[in-house]
C-alpha cells in the first residue's frame, strides 16, 4: 500500500472511533477506493480497526451502548458502499458462530448486538433467535458446523437452559466440535465454568473479542 | 414509630427505632408459594363492595389482591402510590394480533407490540420480545403527543377530591407515600425501544430534544395539582429509568447530560419547592458511571444496585455519604439459595449498611419466580434479627 492510501485507511479508522457523521466517512471511504485501496483493505485495516477502537474506548468507559450502537449504524452504511467492490472470494470469514437466547427467554438486544460486532468482525453469524429448544441448537451444530456456540439468557429462571443444550451437546458426542460461550444479565463467569461452558461474556464487545482470540490461536 | 415513620426516618439519614425492610415481589412469585404452602388465608385481602360490579345494592366481600408484605414482616415497597395517570389517554386497544401452540403476539395499551410465551413456561413478569413501537420519527411522535393531554381530567381519579387525599395521605402508615414517573431516558426508550431510541440520540437530536421538552411539561402539568396539594406528604418520587445493563450505562453521560439534565433538573426543583425532596432512580445495571450526574439532576436515592452489575452499596455510601439513600443491594441470586450463602450476603451488608445510615435493605430487585418460599422465609429469619435497634 502506498503512502497516500495508507493515509486514508488512517483517515478511516479515525473517524470511525471518533463516530463521525456517516455521510463524511463514507466520502472518505469512496476517496479510499478512488485512490486504489482494494475493498478488502478498507474492511480489514479500517472499518475493523475503527470497530476495535471503538470497542476498546467501550470497554474502557469512554463509550456505552449508544456509542457502540452508533459504530454499528455507520458500518452497516459503509458496507452498503463497499458491497459493490467486495467480491465474495476475497471476504473469507474469520468464522461461524451460531447464536441464540435459550428455550423460556424472549430477550435479544444483547444477542443481537454480540451478532452484529462479530459480523462486522469478521464472522458468519447463524442467528437462531430466541426461545430456541435444546434440541434445535444440537440440529444446528450438526447442520452449519459453526466453531463457536453462543448462548444467552438474561433471566435466572431460564438459566438452567444453558446447562441442558450443554449436555445434550455432550450426550450426542459433539461438545467438542465447538467452543460454547455465554452472555446474558444472569450468566456469570464462575457460572460458565460450573456448566462447562468455555468462556462467558460481560458484553458483546468481551464476547467477540473471546472469539477472536479463540480463532486467532487456532 | 409506625411502619412508615421508620423508611421516612431512614431515607432522610435519621435513626428508626427498628431498621424497616423492603421488598417488592412479583404476584407470579406470590402464586407459586401457594402452591409450595404459603396460606392464601393469612395474605388474602378482601374489601367490602356493592356486589357484582354495582349491578346490586347489597354489599358482598371482593377479594382485592394479596399482601405477603406484613404476613412475612417486611414493607412493601410502594407503599401507597398517589393515582396520577400519566400514561398514554385514551389507551391503545389491548388486542391480540396472532397466536399458536406457543405464542401469542399483542399490542399492548402502550401501543406497542410483544411476542410472549404461552403456557405453563409463559412468564407474565419477564420482557416479551418487543417487535414494534409506537414512536418512530417525528410524524408518529406527533400522534403519540395528543396521547399525552396533560389537562386530560382522566389524568387523576374521579374521586379526586384535595381534602380527601390530603386526609388519606396522613392517616397512611403502613408504608411510605409515592408518586411514580418515568425517567428521561426510560421514557423514550419505551416509545421506540432501546435500540432504536439510543440511534436516534446521534441521527436526530431535534426529535429526542422534542421528546424530553414534551415529557418534562406534560409530566409537571400533570403532577401539578397532586403536588401542590400534598406536598410533602409525598415521602419518596419512584422514578423509573432502567438504564444500565451490567457493563454500563445505556446512554452515555455525554448525551445523559445533553438531553435529559435539565428535564430532571427542573422536574426535581418544581418538587423541591413543594418540598418533596426524596427521590429515588430506579434503575438495574451498573449505575457507578451516573450516579454524579444523578445528584446533579437532584436524584437523592437508588435502587435496587444490582450486585450481579457490580454495584456495592457499602461503596456508594463511602463515596456519596449521605447525598444517596440506598434500598436493596442484596444479591437475590445468593438469597434464594439459602443457608450459609444467604447468610453471608445479609450479614456481610445489612449490619454495616445499617450502622452508616440512609440504607434500606432489601432484595436487589424483585423476588423472582424461582426463590422458593422455603428460602424466603429462612432469609426472612435472618434478616429480622438484624433490624432492631439495640
Amino acid at each position: 500500500m502506498g503512502e497516500t492510501n495508507t493515509t486514508e485507511i488512517l483517515e478511516i479508522v479515525r473517524s470511525i472511533s471518533n463516530l463521525e457523521r456517516l455521510s463524511r466517512i463514507k466520502e472518505i471511504v469512496e476517496t479510499a477506493v478512488k485512490r486504489g485501496n482494494t475493498a478488502t483493505e478498507i474492511v480489514e485495516k479500517g472499518i475493523r480497526r475503527g470497530l476495535e477502537d471503538v470497542g476498546k474506548r467501550y470497554e474502557s468507559g469512554e463509550y456505552f451502548l449508544s456509542e457502540l450502537l452508533y459504530a454499528g449504524e455507520i458500518i452497516n452504511g459503509l458496507f452498503d458502499v463497499l458491497k459493490l467492490y467486495l467480491k465474495q472470494d476475497e471476504m473469507k470469514p474469520k468464522g461461524i458462530i451460531l447464536i441464540g437466547t435459550v428455550r423460556g427467554d424472549m430477550h435479544d438486544i444483547g444477542k443481537n448486538i454480540f451478532g452484529m460486532l462479530a459480523q462486522f468482525s469478521g464472522f458468519k453469524v447463524h442467528d437462531l433467535g430466541v426461545d430456541v429448544e435444546p434440541k434445535r441448537f444440537i440440529e444446528e451444530v450438526r447442520k452449519t458446523s459453526p466453531g463457536i456456540l453462543g448462548m444467552s439468557t438474561l433471566l435466572t429462571s431460564t438459566l438452567p437452559q444453558l446447562k441442558v443444550v450443554i449436555d445434550e451437546l455432550k450426550a450426542a458426542g459433539i461438545r467438542n466440535r465447538v467452543k460454547i460461550i455465554l452472555g446474558g444479565n444472569a450468566v456469570t463467569k464462575q457460572f460458565a465454568e460450573e456448566v462447562g461452558a468455555d468462556a462467558a461474556a460481560l458484553d458483546a464487545v468481551e464476547g467477540v473479542n473471546i472469539c477472536k482470540r479463540w480463532v486467532a490461536a487456532q | 414509630m409506625t411502619p412508615r415513620e421508620r423508611i421516612k426516618a431512614v431515607i432522610n439519614f435519621r435513626k428508626p427505632d427498628v431498621l424497616p425492610w423492603i421488598e417488592s415481589m412479583y404476584d407470579e412469585t406470590v402464586l407459586a408459594w401457594f402452591g409450595q404452602g404459603l396460606p392464601p388465608n393469612k395474605i388474602t385481602m378482601i374489601e367490602w363492595e356493592v356486589g357484582r360490579a354495582g349491578t346490586s345494592l347489597c354489599n358482598w366481600p371482593a377479594v382485592k389482591g394479596f399482601d405477603a408484605y406484613s404476613y412475612f414482616g417486611c414493607q412493601s415497597f410502594y407503599g401507597a402510590t398517589i393515582p396520577v395517570d400519566i400514561g398514554p389517554i385514551p389507551r391503545y386497544k389491548l388486542k391480540v394480533l396472532e397466536q399458536d401452540d406457543r405464542y401469542v403476539t399483542i399490542r399492548t395499551e402502550t401501543g406497542a407490540i410483544a411476542k410472549r410465551i404461552r403456557g405453563p413456561e409463559q412468564t407474565w413478569y419477564s420482557m416479551p420480545m418487543f417487535t414494534e413501537f409506537p414512536v418512530k420519527d417525528q410524524k408518529t411522535w406527533e400522534a403519540y403527543k395528543k396521547r399525552l393531554n396533560p389537562k386530560d381530567p382522566r389524568r387523576y381519579p374521579k374521586d379526586w377530591n384535595r381534602g380527601d387525599y390530603i386526609s388519606a395521605c396522613e392517616d397512611y402508615q403502613q408504608g411510605i407515600t409515592t408518586m411514580r414517573f418515568n425517567g428521561f431516558y426510560g421514557f423514550g426508550a419505551e416509545l421506540m425501544g432501546i435500540i432504536p431510541f439510543n440511534l436516534m440520540l446521534y441521527k436526530d437530536p431535534e426529535l429526542i430534544h422534542d421528546v424530553g421538552d414534551y415529557w418534562e411539561y406534560f409530566m409537571t402539568e400533570t403532577i401539578k395539582d397532586a403536588v401542590e396539594t400534598l406536598k410533602d406528604r409525598v415521602d419518596m418520587i419512584y422514578w423509573w429509568e432502567d438504564m444500565a445493563d451490567k457493563h454500563g450505562p445505556l446512554i452515555s453521560p455525554k448525551l445523559f447530560r445533553e438531553y435529559c439534565l435539565s428535564h430532571y433538573q427542573n422536574v426535581t426543583s418544581f418538587l423541591r419547592k413543594n418540598g418533596i425532596d426524596r427521590i429515588m432512580v430506579d434503575s438495574d445495571g451498573n449505575i457507578n458511571p451516573m450516579l454524579d450526574l444523578l445528584i446533579e439532576s437532584g436524584i437523592t436515592g437508588i435502587w435496587p444496585l444490582e450486585v450481579n452489575s457490580g454495584m456495592n452499596g457499602i461503596e456508594v455510601r463511602k463515596k456519596y455519604e449521605n447525598k444517596l439513600f440506598i434500598i436493596g443491594n442484596l444479591d437475590k441470586r445468593e438469597l434464594a439459595k439459602g443457608g450459609e450463602a444467604m447468610r453471608r450476603e445479609v450479614n456481610s451488608k445489612v449490619p454495616a449498611l445499617k450502622e452508616m445510615g440512609g440504607y434500606v435493605p432489601g432484595a436487589d430487585h424483585l423476588i423472582p419466580v424461582d426463590f422458593s418460599l422455603e428460602k424466603f422465609r429462612e432469609y426472612a429469619d435472618c434478616i429480622k434479627k438484624l433490624l432492631p435497634y439495640m
